[in-house]
């Protein structure tokens, strides 16, 4: 019974990985893919922990529709997370003049 | 109550167990993302197709929905690797060989030829 | 400074409550008499084998009804705020580069199998685990698949509406005729049949359907409003 810990604590880890990764990244699209890979292991431990209807919705909303929705906002706007103020402005004003 | 069709069925989930471990190894080992998106697709296609088709000997009331499910990763598993690395091309990703042949440029331009 | 005094003073204050709470929440006890209430009667008046769609659509079914409301105001707002006019000569784009012949036939083939999950998980939804809002995410999802493959499919958003209308009339309706025949809103008043059978429940399963179709019409429209205002050409700058 307590090898039955050990996949859920890889999961855990993988789960606290990915969110911080998505936090510190400075790649949109990678922070995206990485909440994917959050979702995914809330997902799995949703079905470890005895809630298949939870984890049905979180793989089809989280993993799926959310991640292709965000993908294709970064598509529409800018991929990188800007850190300078003053480009960040110049590159506003270059979305409004289009 | 062990018949033949349970260690058939032992086998198959095995013998996908294995597949599936060595598509991660080389997932892990391969140079570039071609190789590794073959790696990865062919050997977890393989492997999860047999551990579905070993559960099927073990639980034989299930086999059509196995059945399905087999289809299913048949159908679904080389489409993705196949956009992965369709997309990865489109934005120029070069191979690791240093022998640049360039396959599917050639089949592209014959193509634009044609028309 | 007595800026941030004040602050790191009334942090530590809400910090201190917040652990003394934490350590109060009691761990391991059994306190589910709700919850073995749920699980004892749903098979028995209900028959309904999966006591979360019991929960969710019987004994929480006004819940339910206020959550497929705030899925519709949030498509809703999607679309007003999204929405563009059309310039002369503006082509409908959703997908920038055209999908490979592979993906195409693929997407075929994968198209019908993922709706047919979509249905199976929706109309069993009171016997397996799944139900309304999963079965729609997977169909939407399928939409999806056919309108990233294909540059020509297209949703038709007339029907989109009128789906969703008549599965949110349906689901309204039923609570009122439940309101008429019996006591309460959402009244359970059709036969509830036998249990582990695909006809038991009652109202249950023409509920859950009635969510699945809404669901799916609400989300396939969200993505296609998203993927309808993109402008490839914003990403070339970058």
């Amino acid at each position: 019974m307590i090898w039955l810990v050990i996949p859920v604590i890889v999961l855990v880890m993988m789960t606290i990985g990915a969110a911080i990764y998505a936090v510190v990244s400075k790649n949109l699209l990678y922070a995206v893919v990485s909440t994917g890979v959050v979702s995914l292991g809330l997902s799995l431990m949703f079905f470890i922990l005895q809630a298949p209807d939870v984890a049905l919705t979180e793989a089809a909303i989280g993993v799926a529709l959310t991640t292709i929705i965000f993908i294709i906002t970064i598509r529409n706007t800018t991929i990188k997370e800007c850190c300078d103020e003053k480009k960040s402005k110049i590159e506003s004003k270059k979305g409004e003049l289009k | 109550m062990e018949t033949i069709f349970t260690y058939l069925g032992y086998f198959f989930v095995a013998l996908g167990a294995i597949f599936l471990f060595l598509g991660a190894l080389g997932i892990y080992r391969m140079p570039d993302l071609y190789t590794r998106v073959q790696a990865g697709t062919k050997a977890s296609t393989l492997g999860a197709m047999s551990l579905i088709l070993g559960v099927a000997f073990l639980e034989p009331d299930w086999w059509i929905k196995l059945l399905i499910m087999i289809l299913f990763i048949a159908f679904s598993n080389p489409l993705s690797s196949h956009a992965i690395a369709r997309g990865s091309y489109k934005h120029n990703l070069k191979p690791f060989s240093k022998e640049q042949v360039d396959a599917y440029e050639e089949v592209e331009e014959s193509k634009e030829e044609q028309k | 400074m007595i800026k941030q005094f004040f602050v790191i003073l009334i942090l530590s204050i809400v910090g201190y409550f917040l652990v003394d709470a934490f350590f109060k929440v009691p761990f391991g006890e059994k306190r589910d008499n709700v919850g073995n209430y749920y699980i004892e009667k749903s098979p028995v008046d209900l028959k309904v084998s999966n006591s979360v769609t019991a929960i969710v659509v019987n004994y929480r079914g006004f819940d339910t009804l206020g959550e497929v409301t705030v899925l519709f105001l949030a498509a809703t707002g999607l679309g007003s705020i999204m929405y563009r006019r059309k310039q002369k000569g503006e082509k409908e784009v959703r997908a920038k580069n055209p999908s490979s012949r592979i993906i195409q036939i693929g997407s075929q083939i994968l198209f019908p199998m993922i709706i047919l999950l979509g249905g199976y998980v929706f109309i069993h939804g009171h016997l397996s685990p799944g139900g309304g809002f999963q079965g729609g995410a997977i169909i939407a999802t399928a939409s999806l698949l056919m309108l990233i493959s294909y540059r020509k499919f297209k949703v038709s958003h007339n029907a989109i509406t009128w789906i969703e209308s008549i599965a949110g009339v349906v689901f309204a309706s039923l609570g009122f005729i439940g309101l008429v025949l019996g006591r309460t809103f959402l009244e359970n008043f059709l036969p509830t049949g036998e249990l582990n059978d695909l006809l038991s429940g009652g109202i249950i399963g023409i509920i859950y359907i009635a969510v699945g179709f809404k669901v799916a019409s609400e989300l396939t429209g969200v993505i296609d409003t998203v993927l309808l205002n993109n402008r490839p050409e914003a990403q070339k700058e970058n």
